[in-house]
């Protein structure tokens, strides 16, 4: 089941009819301002002793300062210079639709993806991601190494630098060819392991409305039980390309998500902004873009980072919020310091997993590295949230338990963020031509779970 | 306190009306206006410092900087009159996030903490042909071109702005600065840039640095 469009041609009609202003005073004047006075009025105070926030009323007061946020402030859409305003109303005929499962993939590869609860016991949706760019002559394999995976769900494949050896230039010739190749490479990995079916985020190499455009075949590349991701413009703003890229996916057919990383330490300022500019995302995904579910990445501006202390307090806030007060299905997005074949990447991805499915999120896990570094991301830190994933639902865990052992957690790695180790590659950590892990690695991989159930992070088995 | 030390707090608080209110009384007074300003030029590096350690946050800085270019536009015509021959301005810089590229809050973050070191800044906005960052650069007589990617696909830009000012022949007009995620000091040495700026204050820092060395100021 997928959610109509919302009115979206009088939506966009917004575009031309909204009132006119400069962007600077969109930001200075109207989102800095609103949010200030939000945060204020519903007396948001970020608490570093609940990296996992287990207080209902919280949650509550960060949705409720979002809605009025929302309505005060519209959405900016920088191709016109205009403000794209909403009322309560639409808000709440536009939530109302949401069916809050769908069906991702096809065939017998399909999975639903639901609205979860806060404390579901149903495990999360796992959609495995590194985020990050690999050698175009590895890039196949990767995706087939991801693909092995036997707990993914979905997935957002590795992207692509290089196209026939020329570097990868934005809206260029180079652009079209290489998210092509990266949507063949995709759906011919998903084949040969035997998931032909299996639901596709794609492709990233994509930035432009036209290579995304370039890429949607029910033939040769993605298709419509697949889903694809419209952003934002940092913060909240929209433009005609974004616009376009969302008209295009709701008249190809395929689901839609919303792609939004609210920056900690930028325009919402601190956690407690960041946290209610981060549940803002989900109305303008659901109002503007018609997005069937929000892709959260708040980062840290310095480190791009969403791992630390602060950063999972937001994460767990706004997705309580949005699990507590909406049926839209989320996922989280962990952005983590450290890099492949490091504890603390394995540290990082539990307390992310954690905090987040707790929480009522899905997992999209994991980009390494800040997703910085050229190759530098691999299947087992996925596959290290997915476990952990699992063993927080199936067990029960509470927010209150997850909040334990997330402060563990956190003492063994938040100092080290700063400079934080970069690892190694997907090379030197997976026998390229097999897919698989090389025997260190997949040791390494064993002695971090036993670590970590020592720790009392949860395990399926 | 002082009232040039009540003066500094008001920026470094971001109080724009206590602010000016006071630049307006101190810059009455007999105490040198090259004093003042001095003063308030590191009390806005102690803001840029605290952002840098994150204690305040984006919002907080942008009030202090606009706070104190507020006081400098009065101390302005003070400090021409006490010693004509200073440079008011640390230099002229086109600010520009590349083609196709349409992050612009690190740019953002640049430019006010420049402003508010005294630059003269252009900014040119997001996904700017390089051609057009040239023309400015020239049109506006800049000494320094900043150039923000975010994206492994877009960084390519930051190149090209290099190639064309060599192919132009004028490369050696301008000193070129680049940032942003992706970048490192290893891509700006290879482009042919003249430095690379991790984050916002590294990047005033640098630009000091190149646009003396350029023997301007």
């Amino acid at each position: 089941m997928g959610t109509p469009p919302y009115r979206i041609w009088e939506v966009i009609e917004r575009s031309e009819t909204g009132e006119f202003m400069e962007e600077k005073d969109f930001i200075h004047k109207r989102l800095l301002v609103e949010i200030r006075r939000a945060v204020q009025k519903y007396k948001i105070k970020y608490d570093p002793q609940s990296p996992v926030n287990a207080d209902d009323g919280l949650a509550d007061a960060v949705w409720n300062a979002a809605v009025e946020t929302f309505l005060a402030i519209g959405i900016y859409n920088k191709s016109t210079h205009r403000v794209m305003a909403f009322t309560r109303d639409e808000v709440n005929e536009a939530l109302l639709g949401l069916p809050g499962s769908y069906l991702f993939g096809a065939g017998k590869d399909a999975r639903p993806f639901t609205a979860r609860k806060v404390e579901d016991k149903n495990p999360p949706f796992m959609l495995y991601s590194p985020d990050i760019t690999y050698d175009e002559r590895d890039h196949f394999k990767a995706c087939v190494a991801f693909l092995k995976e036997p707990l993914l769900d979905g997935i957002c494949a590795p992207i692509l630098e290089n196209f026939f050896g020329h570097k990868i230039s934005s809206h260029s010739p180079t652009e079209l060819g290489g998210s092509l190749m990266h949507a063949m490479n995709l759906k011919e990995a998903a084949r040969l392991v035997g998931r032909p079916g299996i639901h596709c985020v794609a492709v990233g190499t994509a930035e432009a409305d036209s290579s995304q455009i370039h890429v949607s075949s029910q033939d040769y590349g993605i298709r419509t039980t697949d889903s694809r991701l419209v952003a934002s413009i940092t913060e909240f703003m929209t433009d005609r390309e974004m616009l376009n890229k969302a008209v295009h996916y709701q008249q190809f057919g395929c689901y839609s998500g919303n792609l939004a990383g609210a920056i900690y330490g930028g325009y919402a300022g601190g956690a407690e902004g960041t946290a209610v500019l981060q549940t803002m995302y989900h109305l303008m995904g659901t109002l503007l873009y018609s997005s069937h579910y929000e892709q959260n990445f708040p980062f840290h501006l310095k480190y791009g980072s969403n791992t630390g202390r602060e950063m999972l307090w937001i994460v767990s806030v706004y997705s309580q919020a949005i699990a507590r007060n909406t049926k839209m299905p989320q996922t989280s997005n962990g952005f983590a310091n450290a890099g492949p074949g490091t504890m603390m990447l394995y540290y990082e991805t539990a307390a992310h997993a954690l905090a987040s499915t707790v929480s009522g999120a899905n997992l999209w896990e994991m980009a390494p590295t800040r997703n910085k570094y050229h190759n530098r991301g691999t299947p087992l830190e996925a596959r290290l949230a997915a476990e952990v994933g699992y063993g927080a639902s199936l067990s029960g865990m509470t927010r209150i338990e997850a909040n334990k052992i997330v402060k563990t957690l956190l003492e063994k790695y938040e100092r080290d963020i700063p400079e934080a180790p970069i690892g190694k590659t997907f090379q030197e950590m997976y026998d390229v031509d097999k897919a698989v892990p090389r025997p260190e690695a997949a040791e390494q991989y064993r002695e971090a779970v036993k670590e970590l159930k020592k720790m009392g992070v949860p395990f399926p088995y | 306190m002082s009232e040039k030390e009540l003066l500094v707090q008001a920026m470094k608080d971001g109080d724009l009306d206590t602010s000016l209110r006071l630049a307006h009384r101190v810059v009455g007074e007999k105490t040198p206006a090259l004093e003042v300003v001095g003063a308030l030029i590191q009390g806005i590096r102690e803001i840029g410092e605290a952002f840098e350690r994150f204690d305040i946050f984006l919002p907080e800085m942008m009030l202090a900087s606009n706070a104190m270019i507020e006081i400098l536009k009065v101390f302005e015509p003070k400090l021409k009159a006490e010693s004509p021959e200073a440079q008011t301005i640390s230099g002229k810089i086109i600010m520009a996030t590349v083609k196709g590229d349409m992050h612009e809050i690190g740019k953002n973050i640049v430019i006010t903490l420049l402003k508010a070191n005294r630059f003269d800044v252009v900014d040119l906005g997001a996904d700017v042909d390089s051609l057009e960052v040239i023309k400015a650069a020239e049109r506006e007589q800049a000494q320094l071109i900043g150039l923000s990617a975010l994206m492994t696909t877009t960084m390519l830009g930051q190149k090209e702005v290099v190639d064309i000012l060599n192919d132009m022949k004028i490369r050696e007009k301008y000193k070129i600065i680049v940032g942003g995620a992706p970048t490192t000091q290893e891509w700006a040495a290879r482009i042919g840039a003249d430095g690379w700026a991790k984050d916002a204050s590294s990047a005033v820092a640098l630009a000091e640095e190149l646009i003396q060395r350029k023997g301007v100021a």
